[in-house]
């Protein structure tokens, strides 16, 4: 297993800071202080041939279409506060990250990252010819491959590029129904929502039975073998998660928002030997049509929250350095604010990339507010540059362009 | 069963002696119970008058051959069988027992078919109305959009919600308006999961099985979550809408749900007015609940939208507000006009996508997930020519051989209401347990009635089932069969999250209500004391103790169940006949034949070689068998 951080400079105050923990305590025997499973070490035998077999990326949905011009505003845009009379945020109530762009009052947690130079805003992030349908755009989102009836997702193709041979839980899709993202040819998603439920009740001879009974026949009902190898997934994967579960405690204040990614960190603190996390914010929370502001400011609050305190959690556990998240939504909002003190469906919006091995600032390029497409925002990065930089610069697997099937440039935001 | 009070049943039987001394608390759902029980009883006998004499009823055959997939040819009286019979049940309604299935199996195809897609002359008058708890006070209407919205409200006019501020002095002026509004919340939330179950109810005892079934599938393609309307007296006027026209014309349901106070206040078309139209309802129209997404551009959503404007609700009305209402000139789909809903309605409805994606969506909930495409266009032109009337097409799809064929038989993953319900039903139950808690066996499978995740409504198939609620599947009937002690129960409808419980614990210790609720340091926690007018989070908790005070408390019982008097029933001898038994009333799909055996052995086993004779040791041993059944992967098909 190759350490990265050994042959990196050790040059900025956060360079150390980063390194403190874990480049120092690998060398230093926290194999056993990690308490490594068998599982973790079969899962890293499997992907030793690798750049980087730590690495993990957490992908976290914020469903119902995010209004991006409200999160990240572009305060000393005059047309921002034209269009946006009663919606706008007020200079003065801003969070200044920078020269001309504060962040919405909300994200207290997100100005504690971008100071520390670990977020990175990519803004204008959509594709060509966007959807305005929740269901279709979010497809092009899960799929990667806007308009193109693509039936896997950009997850699931990632890890079917990356470790074609299949392997056990490289993929964890923490939510009641599997995301799209994840649907993948090789690789079966471990689906859950609540660990502690998340195993077999039964009595011994139950259980013994039950484990009798449990066959890899093959049948021509091809719903009758996928339910058969899900079973075998469940039986193979449970007691693990559920360990995982109860082991794990945090002094960490996720707020209120942050369940599903304590359930990443527990994870993570066991050594599961996943590669890609996905969460999300579901229930198409973000469409706020209506009355928007209080909304709004609720659920960024959470997000960012919930952000926060996960990257604090990896600090905790000496993992911060292993893991890097990247936030998206269907699509931004109309840039003119609604009659309901709301906004309707738009297109491009900023995503959010969280690691302490990035370059912190803004990516992508801010989209005008004059030079619209029918009343919305015209795109100034295709989403699919951020998967190509979360694939080949954070995951280190270069065959980005099979796995979102066509070329997109990394925005050379991993140093 | 022994009635309860027999003290020797009871020491005899300890699980069952439970049930009974449970229902003897209940005396009015057990003449409630009489009465579905006789419904289910005419049903059963309707049936076999009307069947044929001394019909030979085929076995075993389950699915017909493969040339059957996408063969709209009426399947014939040779073609029927048990089987068959058991599918149709299963698909147009939530199955049954083998009883039911073989009075069905004596049917005529086509007659069976119209029994159950023409069911209006089928007496149901047993089924009960929704009892309400009368949640909403004086003052409650129209309910505020949030806590924000109630306190600008009291702060404008001294008053929200039926509540006045407190005098100029007091702590926290505004606390009684935001418990009020916290109330309206939590006891609105309680009587929807009400709702819920008496909906369930219903779905078990009905006399018409596949009126509640296209119910449900209407309440999916319509999908409207209390989450948002929070307000279920509207869920419960939609679902009587939809249930009275879901066997009827489609043109009539569509309407019905464009004028539904539920619908448009869960898509916001109080907001949609003259000069500022609000596209969310003309959207969905389009994209979900008729053409489907590809049909139409964004031009069309825009000028449909002018169309619907004004078109709005007081509180359970539907209202027409001329004065918000764009009455001019609109261009839709190629035509001008100066349309309202009305005529965009009908312009959508002569659009050859829409019979078609409608066709589609019937077929995907009752048959398949894949259709093939000359089936498709069959079952859409025959929509189409009878005007959109349902009951032609539905009788269509369940006499057709496609229905029968391989890709339809036993491939259908069951949704989580369904495989609730079917299973009560298979076990012959009329009366609902509530131990385990209807809302909570569904909801933590991904569905809770009234609360689609969103207005595409429930993903269906495959999406049901992750490695997770796989196993949540099995774990649930086990709750059934092995249900909880009643004392040790914790009512879901009692029961307050974590947060709030221990602000009133620290509120009985004697805590301040700042000190009381103040927890953790994130920036979200910090929110609850961001007012001095008033506490949020002890709003919240008072809403819930104000709820819990108003609503009516669910009447907790466990499933009426007696396997071996099932197998006595049956006939069953041996653990053989008892697996086999099982297999038959419980699965669609033959059981592998490793399993079939690992099955026998546990019971010879549990039953240490004994007899399967009435005693407590086989009641428990049965109903671990029956787990390990409903625990197969062949189960969670139907």
């Amino acid at each position: 297993m190759k350490n990265l951080h050994i042959d990196c400079p050790c040059s900025t105050r956060r360079d150390f800071l980063r390194r403190g923990f874990y480049g120092l305590g690998v060398t230093a025997g926290l194999p056993i202080v990690l308490g490594r499973t068998s599982q973790a070490l079969a899962a890293e035998a499997l992907v030793d041939r690798e750049a980087a077999p730590n690495r993990i990326l957490v992908v976290v949905e914020l469903s119902g279409g995010n209004d991006g011009l409200n999160t990240v505003v572009p305060f000393r845009n005059d047309e921002y506060y034209r269009v946006r009379p009663n919606l706008g945020i007020r200079r003065d109530d801003l969070i200044e990250v920078s020269e001309d762009r504060g962040f919405h009052p909300s994200l207290v947690g997100f100005e504690r990252l971008y100071k520390d130079g670990v977020l990175a805003v990519v803004e204008g992030c959509g594709y060509p010819n966007p959807s305005l349908s929740h269901f279709s755009s979010m497809g092009f989102w899960h799929t990667g491959v806007p308009n193109g009836g693509e039936k896997l997702g950009w997850v699931g193709r990632f890890m079917d590029n990356h470790t074609p041979d299949g392997g056990r839980n490289l993929v964890v899709n923490v939510g009641n129904s599997q995301s799209l993202a994840v649907r993948a040819k090789v690789h079966s998603p471990l689906v859950f929502n609540d660990p502690q439920r998340f195993h077999r009740e039964g009595t011994d001879a139950e259980l013994d039975s039950l484990a009798r009974m449990k066959t890899s026949h093959p049948s021509d009902n091809a719903q009758l073998a996928f339910l058969r190898s899900t079973a075998e997934n469940a039986a193979e994967s449970s007691a693990f998660v559920r360990k995982a579960w109860s082991a794990y405690r945090t002094p960490v204040d996720y707020g209120l928002g942050g369940a599903d990614l304590r359930k990443v960190a527990a994870l993570i603190a066991a050594d599961m030997p996943t590669r890609v996390y996905y969460v999300s914010f579901s229930g198409n929370s973000f469409d706020t049509h209506v009355h928007q502001a209080d909304l709004h400011a609720r659920l960024l609050m959470y997000m960012a929250d919930a952000v926060r305190g996960f990257t604090e959690d990896m600090k905790r556990l000496g993992r911060l350095d292993d893991v890097s998240m990247v936030l998206f939504s269907e699509f931004g909002r109309r840039v003119e604010e609604n009659a309901s003190l709301g906004t309707d469906h738009g297109t491009a919006g900023p995503m959010f990339v969280v690691s302490n091995q990035l370059e912190g600032g803004f990516y992508g390029g801010e989209p005008s507010l004059t030079d619209l497409d029918d009343g919305n925002l015209k795109m100034t990065t295709d989403f699919r540059r951020v998967y190509a930089t979360m694939i080949d610069e954070w995951m280190r697997h270069s065959d980005t362009a099979s796995i979102l099937k066509g070329s997109y440039a990394p925005l050379g935001m991993f140093t | 069963m022994q009635p309860a009070g027999d003290g020797r049943m009871i020491g005899a039987l300890p699980s069952m002696g439970k049930i009974a001394v449970c229902s003897c608390k209940h005396a009015t759902r057990r003449a409630s119970t009489r009465r579905r029980r006789s419904l289910r009883a005419a049903l059963l006998i309707w049936v076999l008058a009307a069947a044929l004499p001394a019909t030979l009823v085929a076995a075993g055959t389950g699915a017909g051959p493969a040339s059957w997939t996408g063969d709209l040819t009426p399947i014939t009286r040779s073609d029927w069988t048990y089987d068959r019979a058991a599918h149709l049940m299963e698909r147009a309604g939530f199955g049954g027992t083998p009883r039911e299935i073989e009075a069905i199996a004596a049917m005529r195809p086509a007659a069976a078919v119209a029994r159950l897609v023409r069911y209006g002359a089928i007496d149901n008058s047993g089924i009960a109305g929704f009892d309400h708890s009368g949640i909403f006070d004086p003052g409650m209407d129209p309910f505020p959009k949030s806590r924000a919205e109630a306190v600008r409200i009291a702060r404008e006019k001294g008053a929200a919600l039926g509540v006045e501020v407190l005098p100029d002095g007091s702590a926290r002026p505004l606390q009684p308006v935001v418990d009020k509004f916290f109330y309206g919340l939590r006891a609105d939330r309680l009587e929807a999961a009400r709702l819920g179950q008496w909906w369930a109810q219903r779905m078990l005892a009905t006399a018409r099985p596949l009126e509640e079934k296209l119910t449900f599938f209407w309440h999916g393609h319509f999908a409207t979550s209390d989450n948002k309307v929070r307000d279920y007296r509207m869920m419960l006027v939609q679902n009587e809408m939809l249930r009275s026209h879901a066997n009827g014309n489609f043109r009539d349901l569509l309407m019905g749900i464009m004028k539904d106070p539920a619908m448009l206040v869960f898509l916001d078309n109080g907001e949609n007015v003259k000069d500022h139209p609000n596209e969310n309802f003309g959207r969905e129209l389009l994209e979900l609940f008729t053409m489907g997404v590809g049909n139409y551009s964004e031009r069309d959503i825009r000028e449909a939208s002018r169309a619907f404007t004004g078109w709005t609700n007081d509180v359970l009305d539907f209202h027409f507000d001329a004065e918000l209402h764009d009455f001019g000139e609109k261009e839709f789909l190629g035509r001008k006009g100066s349309f309202d809903g009305d005529d965009i309605i009908d312009i959508i409805l002569d659009e050859p996508a829409t019979a078609k994606h409608i066709a589609r969506k019937v077929y995907r909930f009752f048959v398949s997930d894949e259709i093939v495409e000359p089936a498709l266009a069959g079952l859409a032109k025959h929509l189409r020519e009878s005007d959109y009337e349902l009951a032609p097409l539905l009788e269509t799809i369940f006499l057709s051989r496609d229905f029968y064929s391989p890709t339809a038989f036993a491939t259908q993953i069951k949704s989580p209401v369904q495989l609730v319900i079917s299973t009560y039903r298979r076990v012959g139950l009329d009366t609902l347990p509530t131990v385990p808690d209807f809302n909570s066996l569904t909801g933590s499978l991904g569905q809770r009635l009234f609360h689609p995740p969103n207005v595409a409504g429930w993903a269906q198939g495959r999406s049901w089932i992750t490695p997770a609620t796989l196993l949540q599947r099995g774990n649930l009937t086990r709750e059934i069969l092995f249900p909880p002690d009643l004392e040790a129960f914790g009512a879901p409808d009692r029961r307050m999250p974590g947060i709030y419980r221990q602000v009133g614990a620290r509120i009985a210790e004697g805590a301040n209500i700042t000190t009381a609720t103040q927890v953790g340091d994130a920036a979200s926690n910090m929110l609850a004391d961001a007012d001095e007018d008033y506490n949020t989070r002890f709003g919240g908790y008072r809403g819930y103790l104000m709820a819990y005070e108003r609503v009516k408390q669910i009447p907790r019982h466990i499933a009426d169940l007696d396997l071996h008097l099932m197998m006595r029933q049956a006939g069953v001898e041996s653990s053989a006949d008892a697996v086999d038994h099982l297999a038959r009333r419980f699965l669609l799909v033959p059981l592998a034949s490793e399993t079939r055996e690992a099955l026998i052995e546990f019971l010879e086993v549990r039953l240490e070689g004994g007899e399967l004779g009435a005693s407590p040791a086989t009641e428990e041993a049965l109903r671990g068998l029956l787990y390990l059944v409903l625990s197969t992967p062949e189960y969670q098909l139907g």
